[in-house]
């Protein structure tokens, strides 16, 4: 036990003094915080910016929306002063207006039809959905057919100036409905009728009010993300050890003091605690910081303590897997080309954990937590979107990966004993099952 | 005398091939004992046997009195063929944490590395990082790390290679010190000439089986031939014919002939004085390299033997 620890301890400092540790353990978290809060002020300094005018000709074959529209766009130079429109009327043909487009005289034309006023019959107005509301996102309904179409032509497909577009041309064809309506009705009025009531969304566990409802819901990605980079990272490590050793020869020298097993449970073990030390620091920087912004529901002491009881076999299931993978092979290279199907597997919840958090208790994500290497990453996702999780399947998933943890452990101390005297061809997979039954 | 290793009837086979085959051996504690052999003889293979980091297919071992060297590893020092530093710990560090490995601790392993460093001269070294060393110097520094924790048992697989002349003399000179405090030593080596003088006791290795083992007496005993080494103007040719010359290498103005022990040397001496000025006439016995050389050869003419025995049973 006393050489376990030697071994620990060493594997322990000389992981914490390599740069990966620091860039994992600061630098990345503070990437994924500058993620969460910065893009929004990065997006916002990027508006302030003044770009030149975009300028359209506008062919309005009704005759009746382009004094409107010439109004909404005025109404937008003035909001948004940095990047201006401007507009021409134009008689000119389409083909025309595509020419001077295509020559750069015009950032594009557009093309109001004749028939633009006319509605079809009421059943498939509903259907077509409501006027768009400022600033409520792109128009996501789908027309049904006859409706009049206007037309949009440029050369780039910026999404920004075409949902702009889209919202002022509804906009303005539907005041200038309203006003030639037979009898004329009073738009500002209707607009009042209709207007909308804010919900504000309260966290009945803190019972805070809760900011934005994608911070919400990102949040408990940015755990999983950080809690995946931290323990992929990190043993990682392990295995680029496990095979300095090997490539450096130290490895039998080592062996003349401490058993093959008694290495690799030392590695492990020093690993395992520098996975804990990330951990404490990450979740005592998260909490006390999550705390400080009024964002407590964010990071709850639950969540902590399931991350501390998933993460203690989640690491060592990984740590040890990869200290036979490198134990079996001379190159980093090799080594992660035999590794490739835990790579392979852990992308999984990177994938489905929108599928995940919307529904934490549908058959795929139940199916998921019983896969051992990302049970985990996917019970983590589990437990913030769902408070109420079921303690049975927590208690099963945890013995699943627990028993896992220990077939894995025995199967790595037997490939990592042969292994590490091994130079050469790294093994096949019958080698390695031979290396296995190797008393 | 106690045996610091007794080996018997190892064997270690990988699939087909028997890297060990039924090899017994006893290492008498206080010795210096040399492991000799071509590439490939099984010598590491036997050594990590020893050493409890594979295990045999069938035998037992004993060393230092128990079955498995993992109970006594902290009273063995072993410098493997395949040997290599931690190039980013300083030489203090490095030392340090494989005298912990060994269950050193405290003032005791601080002085004992300091001590250790000063006899290989490496003692302003100390507080650099191992990848500063030249290569000569990080051997010293791994033979340093297999005696730093004063065993009584240290083995040394190939510990003479890739070492200057004068480097190999200060290795030399501190094995022979480990022997006068009293530790057993067993060293692997291809290089005749450092066995022949260093070592008490040999133990000849072909192809997983000892060919021999005893002193350097008991085994020139076993060859009681004869060299003559004659030098002078005149043709050779002739007395490679005479009776009782066993082998001969005749060239234009030497010879070197091998005569039985009951052949007369000085008849020989007679006819070469017939048939050349002589320069020189010199009477040797085999040495070391000479009789490893001779039995290795006759060794890998019982594999052809051996080989061929089946296919013509065949055909009867």
């Amino acid at each position: 036990m006393d050489k376990i620890i030697t071994v620990g301890v060493r594997e322990f400092i000389e992981t914490v003094k390599t740069k990966t540790f620091f860039i994992t353990s600061v630098l990345l978290p503070l990437i994924m915080l500058g993620m969460i809060f910065g893009s929004q002020s990065i997006a916002e300094m990027a508006e302030k910016e003044t770009q030149p005018a975009k300028h359209f000709a506008v062919r309005d074959e009704s005759g009746a929306v382009y004094d409107e529209l010439s109004a909404q766009i005025d109404q937008y130079n003035e909001e948004m002063s940095t990047r201006p429109y401007a507009f021409e009327s134009s008689e000119a043909s389409v083909e025309e207006l595509t020419q001077r487009v295509i020559d750069g005289d015009l950032y594009a034309y557009i093309v109001i039809p004749s028939n633009v006023l006319e509605t079809t019959d009421p059943a498939r107005a509903a259907e077509a959905g409501d006027e768009p509301i400022a600033g409520a996102g792109p128009v996501m309904t789908t027309l049904p057919a006859g409706t009049a179409t206007c037309e949009l032509g440029r050369k780039d497909g910026n999404p920004e100036v075409s949902e702009r577009l889209k919202m002022m041309l509804n906009a303005a064809i539907v005041r200038v409905r309203f006003a030639t309506a037979d009898p004329p009705i009073d738009y500002e009025r209707v607009s009042m009728l209709r207007q909308l009531v804010g919900v504000r969304q309260v966290d009945v566990v803190s019972g805070e009010e809760t900011g934005s409802d994608m911070i919400r819901f990102m949040a408990p990605f940015g755990f999983m993300f950080l809690l995946f980079m931290g323990t992929m990272t990190i043993s990682q490590g392990l295995l680029t050890s496990v095979i300095e050793e090997k490539s450096s020869r130290v490895v039998e020298v080592l062996l003349s003091a401490v058993s093959p097993t008694q290495l690799m449970a030392g590695k492990i073990l020093g690993t395992v605690c520098v996975g804990a030390l990330l951990m404490t620091v990450w979740g005592f920087v998260g909490y006390s910081s999550a705390q400080a912004r009024d964002l407590g529901y964010l990071v709850t002491s639950r969540h902590l303590l399931y991350a501390g009881l998933y993460f203690v076999p989640g690491f060592l299931l990984i740590a040890a897997f990869l200290a036979a993978a490198g134990a079996a092979c001379n190159t980093i290279k090799e080594a992660q080309s035999m590794a490739a199907p835990l790579t392979i597997m852990s992308i999984v919840p990177m994938m489905l954990w929108w599928l995940i958090m919307l529904n934490p208790n549908s058959i795929l994500s139940v199916i998921l937590s019983y896969i051992p290497p990302i049970t985990p990453f996917v019970m983590i996702l589990r437990v913030c979107a769902d408070p109420d999780i079921s303690l049975l399947q927590v208690i099963t998933t945890l013995g699943l990966l627990w028993a896992s943890v220990l077939a894995m452990i025995w199967t790595a101390g037997k490939i990592f004993r042969v292994g590490v005297l091994m130079y050469g061809k790294p093994p096949s997979l019958k080698e390695l099952a031979r290396w296995v039954r190797y008393d | 005398m106690t045996n610091a290793i007794e080996l018997n009837g190892l064997v270690k086979a990988y699939g087909d091939f028997r890297a060990v085959d039924n090899l017994s051996l006893d290492v008498p504690a206080g010795r210096i004992v040399g492991f000799l052999g071509p590439n490939g003889a099984g010598k590491t293979t036997t050594i990590r046997m020893i050493m409890s980091i594979i295990y045999p297919d069938s035998g037992q071992i004993s060393v230092l009195g128990r079955p498995r060297a993992i109970d006594v590893k902290d009273s063995i020092g072993y410098l493997p063929e395949e040997r290599g530093l931690y190039r980013k710990m300083t030489i203090d560090q490095t030392l340090r944490y494989f005298g912990k490995l060994k269950g050193m601790r405290g003032h005791d392993l601080k002085s004992r590395i300091g001590e250790c460093l000063e006899s290989v001269g490496l003692g302003d070294w100390r507080y650099k990082k191992a990848e500063a060393l030249s290569k000569g110097m990080s051997q010293k520094l791994q033979f340093v790390t297999t005696i730093l924790h004063r065993p009584e048992l240290v083995i040394l697989d190939e510990p003479f290679s890739g070492l200057d002349p004068i480097n190999m003399e200060l290795l030399k000179d501190l094995v022979i010190d480990l022997k006068a405090k009293g530790a057993t030593v067993i060293f692997s080596t291809h290089q005749m000439e450092q066995a022949q003088r260093l070592c008490d006791r040999l133990v000849l290795i072909n192809r997983g089986r000892k060919l021999i083992d005893g002193t350097m007496e008991e085994i020139r005993s076993r060859f009681s031939s004869r060299i003559l080494n004659l030098e002078g103007e005149g043709d050779f040719t002739a007395l490679a014919g005479q009776a009782g010359v066993i082998d001969s290498e005749v060239a234009s103005g030497n010879a070197r002939l091998e005569i039985t022990a009951e052949t007369d040397p000085t008849a020989i001496l007679r006819q070469a004085i017939d048939v050349a000025r002589l320069s020189r006439y010199e009477i040797q016995r085999l040495d070391l390299h000479e009789i490893f050389v001779k039995l290795v050869g006759e060794d890998a003419g019982d594999l052809d033997f051996s080989e061929k025995e089946p296919t013509t049973g065949g055909q009867r």
